[in-house]
């Protein structure tokens, strides 16, 4: 696994979110939206997906993760093969973990009489 | 699909409830990138030291064969590789900034666009292991070499290896890998990795130690130039250097290079020698003959013989026999298999040197024992035999 080449490995972040990530069309996911991810003052990570508000945290990994991207473009029957070239294309030291459950966005709340 | 606009992003905040005072001025607006369903990028979770290494610029490297499970090497250890389940969903985002980050950065854009590269719900798990180092060995012993008058080298270069091809063959990384061969005193001939026959090698080591003995040198301080010149009409003077290396510890002393001879590996080498010719000997005859063969000045031990021969004490007369550890599997389970069947009950004493080299970093024999046998008592003595039912 080659590292980067010239210049530092780019550092990218890492986002845990609970169950499976659908495309609300029936497309594909490639260039769909997924969401806005805020931070309050307090640095407490704020995702909007859909009609949901996750509230998360950030987390230091005491593991960091290498993103490894396989060469040779060639589909192999199983993508977990560890037989053949990968690079490391980035380092992942910071996950934002969401593991609260959503809160949903709620439109129309009628008043009390 | 378009880009966000801030006036979106501000109605979903409003929507949500959420007062923009609250939070950061930045937000990241998150969608897929065009590869992100492929399934082409995955996830390596680093054992510490590893990172460093990446960052430093140092690759790290994926070694297997297709029947082979595969190992992750670096400059100079080697983990077994294992896939981990997590029930989440992990995205990964390349320029998604940290709170830290944003606030440090004040002048930084309102909105930013980040692509998810990827996504997986596995990842991969290193976890430190014993270099595979046995195939090395099996590589070299393909063609030992037999010298220079041998026919049979001039006749193939197939089935030798370079220092490259036993890096693409064998499951370990570099450091270990060079580390071994020195262990096992391969040489190098001619860009090749060889080790010696065992005849050849007992041959070369007979011209030095009859040296030795005709120029009544004392076995700490043997002259590399006067060896050289005496025995350089009977072997290539690189071959008689390498028995020296092999057999002994090179120094200088007043700028003249000489061996210190290793008593033991020497002892070791010749009950090999002696031991080779049949399926067991008597041991008290074994050793008397041990003895007379060892030059001159050596005392031969039966611990000089560990992990080489084991002695059957319950036989009458008692016997001793050739067992090299380095035949047995290299497989923890197998190697226990392998013991038990050639021997029911074992001392800890006994079982040690064919273990020893089990033991993982950090990792006792008593705790391998635990873990791979039954111990009992014997006449008083502590033995160990197999957890399961021997065939």
């Amino acid at each position: 696994l080659p590292s980067g080449g010239t210049g530092a490995l780019a550092q990218w972040v890492l986002l845990e979110l609970q169950g499976e990530v659908e495309p609300r069309q029936s497309g594909d996911l490639a260039g769909s939206l997924l969401g806005d991810l805020h931070y309050t003052c307090e640095g407490v990570p704020v995702l909007i997906v859909g009609h949901h508000i996750l509230y998360g945290k950030v987390v230091q990994l005491e593991k960091p993760f290498a993103v490894l991207v396989k060469q040779g473009g060639a589909s192999q029957p199983s993508p977990m093969e560890p037989h053949g070239h990968y690079t490391v294309t980035a380092l992942i030291k910071t996950k934002l973990l969401f593991k609260t459950r959503p809160k949903p966005i709620i439109t129309h709340v009628p008043k009390k009489v | 699909a378009a880009m966000r606009s801030r006036a979106e992003v501000d109605a979903t905040l409003q929507t949500a409830k959420l007062n923009p005072a609250e939070l950061l001025p930045a937000v990241h607006c998150l969608s897929f990138g065009p590869q992100a369903g492929g399934g082409e990028c995955c996830l390596l979770q680093l054992e510490p030291g590893l990172c460093a290494e990446l960052e430093a610029g140092r690759s790290l490297i994926i070694r297997g064969e297709k029947d082979e499970h595969a190992v992750l090497c670096s400059k100079d250890k080697t983990y077994d590789m294992k896939i981990a389940d997590t029930s989440n969903m992990l995205l990964f985002v390349p320029g998604c900034k940290t709170p830290e980050e944003l606030k440090a950065d004040q002048a930084s854009c309102n909105i930013i666009h980040s692509q998810i590269a990827g996504f997986s719900k596995n990842y991969w798990e290193l976890r430190r292991c014993r270099p595979k180092l046995k195939k090395l060995r099996k590589l070299l012993m393909e063609d030992p070499y037999e010298g220079p008058d041998s026919r049979k080298d001039q006749a193939s270069t197939f089935s030798k290896y370079t220092t490259e091809d036993l890096l693409n063959l064998v499951q370990a990384s570099e450091e270990e890998i060079l580390h071994q061969l020195q262990v096992i005193d391969a040489c190098k001939i001619e860009g090749y990795w060889r080790i010696l026959d065992f005849d050849y090698e007992m041959k070369l080591l007979n011209h030095v130690t009859q040296l030795i003995d005709s120029e009544s040198w004392p076995l700490s301080k043997v002259p590399l130039c006067a060896c050289l010149e005496e025995l350089g009409s009977l072997e290539p003077r690189e071959m008689i250097e390498h028995i020296l290396l092999s057999y002994g510890r090179k120094y200088v002393d007043d700028g003249e290079v000489f061996f210190e001879m290793h008593e033991d590996k020497i002892c070791r080498a010749i009950a090999q020698m002696l031991l080779r010719n049949a399926v067991k000997f008597n041991l008290s005859e074994f050793e008397e003959v041990w003895q007379q063969s060892v030059p001159e000045g050596m005392t031969t031990r039966l611990d000089q013989l560990q992990g080489l021969a084991l002695v059957d004490k319950n036989s009458r007369p008692e016997t001793i026999f050739l067992l090299k550890v380095e035949d047995l599997p290299e497989d923890n389970q197998e190697r226990f298999n392998s013991l038990f069947g050639i021997r029911e009950k074992w001392t800890e004493v006994d079982i040690t040197p064919y273990i020893q080299d089990l033991c993982a970093e950090k990792q006792t024999v008593s705790a391998l024992l635990t873990k791979y046998a039954r111990s009992s008592m014997l006449n008083g003595v502590k033995v160990y035999n197999s957890r399961r039912p021997i065939s």
